[in-house]
């Protein structure tokens, strides 16, 4: 096949993802036979898995320690001389959290539930500007989505000359169609006529 | 490889947190470069095309309606600032956050065109944009996982594991589609040359930012894996 022909097949907007969906695929199995392993020396550490709820902790994969305002928890930051009152409200609940993990020990096993200072200080603290950016993204969903939605991009109904051009266009189609058909019944009376002669 | 060789002496820094923003020579310009893009774009006027019919002498002027504009606009504007802020970043998973906020924006400005030719290409995008979100953050975590940091300055003192380049890898993948318009739809430039400032509003600020976003991420790539 000629490069020129590949070109134009790839030219085609529908064929892109399928393109880019086979790459991938590809890679994604090449990442089956990559030697894949945790390193535990880890930003924001957290304990090993199971650890914690084999304790019977009732925060259980999130338990980081800490007292508010007391004792920093166990949090490690790349910079820590960036944010120097890191840890202190890691450890922090509100008054219902504490009485729903006082009577149930699955408190800990959704982020919602997990310590209220923990996501402060990660999300707010050591990673604002991560949480900014990703706020603006769905705030630029949002935009586009609504101003989609308002105006309809796809809305042919008041333009005229589109829809002159759509009904032409289907006219000719249909025209098309109904000769092909017209010709193949001729074709199949021809065959039929043969067979029985 | 480090921030010096591939970019030239450090001026300084800007530190939020664990976010360190890295200014170098290299990396301002870029910031630069793009910043002066955005102000021409934001106060560019729009172009009108004319649309010629075959076999007829009808041909019709094809303009933009001033709603359409102003959103195309804003738009691309953002998309400037966004791709401008990836320029300076120091931070991995902050990079793949503006990259994605480059690739919603993208579909964005081309999505509020009228024309269904743009439209379907728009679609199309959109999809690959969907696609490969996991590669890109699953990339990123990947990298995280193998070295245990996200900082750029101390990924590019580490040596490279086997997991590193399959993350570097999925990351590469990722960018290529969010950012699809350079690699994937420069075979067919006409697809985005709609009515209505494509030269300045479309063509130039989703070219624009993914050919920036494509050089930082060679240039990232190299810090982690060198």
């Amino acid at each position: 096949m000629r490069i020129g022909a590949l070109w134009n097949k790839l030219a085609e907007p529908k064929n892109i993802p399928r393109l880019f969906a086979f790459s991938l695929g590809i890679i994604l199995i090449i990442g089956l036979i990559v030697p894949l392993a945790l390193n535990p020396d880890q930003l924001y550490v957290r304990p090993a898995p199971q650890e914690q709820v084999d304790e019977g902790l009732a925060i259980a994969p999130y338990d980081r320690g800490g007292v508010p305002l007391k004792e920093p928890g166990n949090i490690n930051p790349q910079y820590p001389e960036n944010a120097e009152s890191l840890g202190m409200i890691t450890g922090y609940m509100s008054p219902l959290a504490e009485f729903v993990s006082s009577i149930s020990p699955y408190f800990g096993t959704s982020i919602y539930s997990s310590p209220g200072g923990l996501i402060d200080e990660i999300l707010y603290y050591t990673r604002g500007f991560d949480t900014i950016l990703e706020s603006s993204i769905l705030m630029m969903a949002f935009i586009i989505a609504s101003w989609l939605s308002i105006n309809y991009t796809m809305n042919r109904k008041n333009d005229e000359g589109e829809i002159k051009k759509d009904v032409k266009k289907a006219i000719g189609d249909s025209n098309k169609v109904a000769s092909q058909v017209k010709a193949n019944d001729a074709k199949a009376r021809a065959k039929q006529l043969r067979r029985d002669n | 490889m480090d921030f010096v060789t591939l970019g030239g002496n450090l001026l300084g820094t800007i530190q939020l947190g664990d976010i360190v923003l890295y200014l170098t020579p290299f990396s301002l310009f870029l910031f630069a470069v793009l910043l002066g893009f955005t102000v021409l774009i934001g106060l560019s006027k729009p172009e009108t095309q004319v649309e010629a019919t075959m076999h007829y002498l009808n041909n019709t002027e094809v303009k933009v309606g001033q709603k359409e504009l102003k959103q195309r606009r804003f738009l691309a504007v953002i998309c400037g600032i966004a791709s401008a802020g990836a320029m300076i970043t120091g931070d991995l998973f902050n990079f793949t956050l503006f990259m994605a906020l480059v690739g919603i924006l993208n579909i964005g400005i081309v999505s509020a065109v009228k024309q269904t030719s743009v439209l379907n290409s728009a679609f199309n995008y959109g999809l690959i944009a969907m696609m490969c979100s996991l590669p890109l953050f699953g990339g990123a975590a990947i990298i995280l996982a193998a070295t245990g940091t996200l900082s750029l300055a101390v990924l590019s003192q580490m040596p490279a594991s086997p997991m590193v380049v399959f993350g570097a890898v999925m990351m590469l993948i990722g960018i290529l589609g969010e950012s699809g318009v350079a690699p994937f739809f420069a075979s067919k430039a006409e697809m985005f040359r709609t009515a209505g400032s494509p030269y300045i509003v479309i063509i130039v600020i989703i070219h624009l930012s993914s050919l920036f976003i494509i050089v930082r991420a060679v240039e990232i790539l190299l810090l982690v894996l060198w």
